[in-house]
C-alpha cells in the first residue's frame, strides 16, 4: 500500500505584520518529506524555519498553500487525529517548576489514547535516574531530553524538533542525536530545524536550506557539498598580511577555484588537495612570503550555506 | 471530555500548589494573619477616644479647659496655623477656636469624616453641660455588645473566607495560566490531543479542590481562637465554599483566557478584585450603600458569597435558606467558564 509522504507543503505562504511593514516569513515554499527520513531545515534567524514548522504542527495557519501531514490536512476535521500521530518539541518549553520528570510525562501521556509507557519514554531519553527530580534540578540537556520524551509519548509517526540542541553542551547534544537515531531506526520520521551544520550533517538524510521564506537548496548533505564543485580547502596563515599575494596569483593555480581572506589568513577552495597544496606552497616560496601555519579541511554544509546565502547569489537572483 | 485527562491536569495543578511555599503562605498564612490582626484590632470594648485641636489663647484656656474632662476626647492645644495643619492632615478630627467678633466658639471639621461628627457631638454636649443647659439630663446606661455572633470579628471571619476564595480562586488560576502561556507550556499542550475543555476543566477542578481546605482553615481558626459561632448547616457551608471557589476560579480563567503577559493579568485581576475588596461586604456591611454603589455591590459575587456564609455561620442557615445565592453563583460560574472556553487562546 502506498503511504502518503510524512509532510507535503505546496506554495506555502505566511505574512506577518511587523509595525507597518509586512514580513514574508514563508514565501511560496514547497517541500516533501518522505516517511522514515530525518529531514533538516537549515537557515539563519528569520529565514522562516520556525514559521514553517509551526504551520506543520498546526500552531500557525498559513495565508495560502497546501499542508498535508501524514496525508491529512489541518482544519478539515482531522486535527485530533494528526495531533495523536505527531510529536512536537518546541524551541523552549517551561514545564511546571515543581513537577517531577515522571509527573510531566504522566500528564502528557494522559492526552493519548495509545502510546508508550512513561517507563519506555524515560528509557528512550535515558532519564530513568531523574524520574523523581523536579524541573529546577535538571540541567539544560536533561530538560531538553524531557521535552523530547513528552514528544515521544504518543508513539508518533512524525517528530518535530525545533532547534533541539541550541545552548546545550557537546555531550548533551550527542545524547539527543542518539535519541533521534534510535527513533528513526524504529521507522519514525523527523523534521528538524537547526543552526548547527554539523548537527544537520550528522543526523539528516536530506536537508533544505531556507532563506527569506524559500527553499534555496535541497538534497542530502553530501549532494549539497558536492554541488559546490570543490570539496576541499587549503588554509594558509601568513606572518605578514600585507605581504600576501593578490587573488589572481592564487587563482592562476589551476586547482584553485576561489580565494577568501580574513586578516592574515587566506582560504583557497580547491578540487584536489594533493595537487593544489604543493602548487600553493611553491608560489608562496617563489614570492618570498613567510608562512605561519598551514591546514586543509573538507567542505561542510557551513560552506554550502555561506556560498548560497552570500551576496553574489542574491545579486544574481539565482535563488 | 475524557475524565482521565481532566484528573491528570487537576492532580498536577494541585501538586504544583502544595509544593510552592509562597503559594501556600499567601493562601493559608496570610488570611490567618489578617484574621489575627483584625481580630485584635476590632475586639469589643471601650470606644477609642477622638482627638480634637483647640486654638490656644487666654480665652480658650479659660473657657474650654473643661473639654479635657470628657473621657472620649483628647485635647491638643495648638497655634492657629498648627490647628489648621493638623485638621488638614487628619491628626485631629475637629478644631475649636474662639471668635471674639461673634463672642462664641467656632468648630471646624470635614463632615464626611465619621469621627468628625462624633467629636462635634461630644464637644457640643460638654459645652452644653458646662453652661447648665442639661440640668435634668441623666445619661442612659450603656452595655458593650460582646455576645458571640454579634461582634465585629463574627462579621469579619465569613468575609475573610469569601475574600480568600476570591483571591485564591482568581490568582491561582489566572496568574498560573498566563505563566504557562508565557513559558510556551500552553502551546506545547495545544499540539497534543488534549482538548481545551479537558485542560480548563482539570485546572478549575484542581483549584476548586484546593479552596475547600483553605476556607475551612480560616473558619476553624475563627471558631477556635475568636469563638465565632457556627450555627447553621455544615453541608450548606461546604456547598457555598465549593460554589464560591468555582465562581472565582471561573472568573480568573475568563480574565486569563487571552492575556499574554503576567503584567496584563496582574492589572486585570486588580481591576476586578479591588472593587470587590471595597464594596463586597467583607470589612463592612454593604447593605447601607445607596444608588449606583449599592447596585455595583449587589452584582458582585463576593457580596453574595459573604452574605450567604454569614447566614450559615451566624444564623442557623441551611441549604434551603441559601439556595438562591448558591444557584445564582453556580450559574455565574458556568457563564464565565463557557465564555472562557470560547475565548481561550493557547498562544
Amino acid at each position: 500500500m502506498n503511504q502518503a509522504p510524512a509532510i507535503e507543503l505546496r506554495a506555502l505562504r505566511k505574512t506577518y505584520k511587523k509595525g507597518r511593514e509586512l514580513v514574508h516569513a514563508v514565501n511560496g515554499l514547497d517541500l516533501v518529506v518522505g516517511r522514515g527520513e530525518v529531514f533538516g531545515l537549515l537557515g539563519p534567524n528569520g529565514a522562516g524555519k520556525t514559521t514553517t514548522v509551526e504551520i506543520c504542527e498546526g500552531l500557525t495557519a498559513p495565508d495560502a498553500g497546501e499542508v498535508r501531514i501524514l496525508g491529512k490536512e489541518w482544519g478539515t476535521g482531522a486535527d485530533d487525529d494528526i495531533r495523536a500521530r505527531i510529536g512536537v518539541c518546541l524551541q523552549e518549553t517551561k514545564f511546571q517548576e515543581h513537577a517531577t520528570v515522571e509527573e510531566v510525562l504522566k500528564l502528557f501521556r494522559s492526552c493519548f489514547d495509545d502510546g508508550r509507557t512513561v517507563d519506555d519514554a524515560l528509557a528512550l531519553v535515558s532519564l530513568q535516574e531523574k524520574r523523581s527530580a523536579r524541573q529546577k534540578s535538571l540541567s539544560g540537556g536533561q530538560r531538553q531530553r524531557l521535552a523530547v520524551a513528552t514528544a515521544l509519548l504518543g508513539d508518533p509517526k512524525l517528530l518535530f524538533l525545533d532547534e533541539p540542541t541550541t545552548g546545550l553542551d557537546p555531550q548533551s547534544r550527542r545524547q539527543l542525536w542518539q535519541v533521534v537515531r534510535d527513533y528513526q531506526s524504529q521507522g519514525g520520521t523527523v523534521l528538524l530545524t537547526t543552526h548547527y551544520m554539523d548537527e544537520a550533517h550528522q543526523l539528516c538524510d536530506r536537508v533544505a536550506i531556507v532563506d527569506r521564506g524559500e527553499v534555496i537548496a535541497l538534497g542530502s548533505p553530501a549532494e549539497l557539498i558536492r554541488s559546490l564543485g570543490a570539496q576541499h580547502f587549503v588554509v594558509v596563515d601568513l606572518v605578514d598580511a600585507d605581504a600576501a599575494p593578490d587573488d589572481a596569483s592564487f587563482l592562476s593555480i589551476s586547482d584553485v577555484s576561489a580565494v577568501e581572506r580574513r586578516d592574515a589568513r587566506v582560504e583557497c577552495t580547491v578540487a584536489s588537495v594533493h595537487t593544489a597544496l604543493p602548487a600553493v606552497l611553491e608560489m608562496l616560496e617563489r614570492r618570498g612570503v613567510e608562512i605561519d601555519g598551514l591546514s586543509t579541511r573538507h567542505a561542510t554544509l557551513e560552506d554550502v550555506f555561506v556560498h548560497l546565502t552570500g551576496r553574489h547569489l542574491r545579486e544574481g537572483g539565482a535563488a | 471530555m475524557r475524565w482521565r485527562v481532566v484528573k491528570a491536569v487537576a492532580r498536577q495543578c494541585f501538586l504544583e500548589f502544595w509544593r510552592s511555599p509562597q503559594a501556600v503562605f499567601w493562601t493559608y498564612g496570610f488570611p490567618i494573619m489578617m484574621a489575627v490582626v483584625l481580630g485584635f484590632a476590632f475586639q469589643s470594648g471601650q470606644a477609642e477616644p477622638v482627638t480634637i485641636g483647640v486654638v490656644d489663647n487666654k480665652v480658650t484656656r479659660a473657657n474650654l479647659a473643661k473639654l479635657e474632662d470628657e473621657p472620649l476626647l483628647v485635647v491638643d492645644w495648638l497655634s492657629p496655623a498648627d490647628a489648621d495643619r493638623a485638621l488638614g492632615r487628619g491628626r485631629v478630627a475637629l478644631t475649636v477656636r474662639w471668635s471674639a467678633r461673634d463672642d462664641r466658639e467656632v468648630l471646624r471639621s470635614d463632615p464626611s469624616r465619621p469621627e468628625a461628627m462624633l467629636a462635634r457631638l461630644l464637644v457640643e454636649r460638654r459645652l452644653r453641660q458646662a453652661s447648665g443647659g442639661e440640668v435634668a439630663y441623666v445619661p442612659p446606661a450603656h452595655e458593650v455588645e460582646d455576645r458571640p455572633g454579634s461582634r465585629y470579628i463574627d462579621f469579619l471571619i465569613p468575609g475573610l473566607i469569601g475574600l480568600n476564595l476570591l483571591g485564591a480562586g482568581m490568582w491561582g488560576v489566572g496568574f498560573n495560566l498566563v505563566q504557562m502561556r508565557v513559558g510556551n507550556l500552553l502551546r506545547r499542550i495545544f499540539v497534543t490531543p488534549m482538548k481545551r475543555s479537558e485542560f480548563l476543566a482539570g485546572y478549575l477542578l484542581g483549584r476548586s479542590v484546593l479552596v475547600i481546605p483553605e476556607a475551612f482553615v480560616i473558619m476553624a481558626f475563627g471558631v477556635l481562637l475568636w469563638g465565632v459561632p457556627f450555627r447553621g448547616s455544615l453541608l450548606a457551608a461546604l456547598t457555598l465554599i465549593v460554589v464560591g471557589g468555582w465562581v472565582f476560579t471561573a472568573i480568573g480563567c475568563l480574565l486569563a483566557c487571552r492575556a499574554r503577559t503576567t503584567e496584563t493579568i496582574g492589572g486585570l485581576m486588580n481591576a476586578v478584585q479591588l472593587p470587590m475588596w471595597i464594596l463586597g461586604g467583607t470589612f463592612f456591611a454593604n447593605e447601607g450603600l445607596e444608588g449606583p454603589m449599592r447596585w455595583a455591590a449587589e452584582v458582585m459575587p463576593l457580596t453574595h458569597v459573604n452574605r450567604a456564609l454569614r447566614d450559615v455561620m451566624l444564623e442557623p442557615g441551611t441549604l434551603l435558606d441559601v439556595w438562591v445565592p448558591v444557584v445564582a453563583l453556580a450559574v455565574t460560574g458556568v457563564a464565565c467558564f463557557s465564555l472562557a472556553m470560547r475565548l481561550f487562546r493557547w498562544q
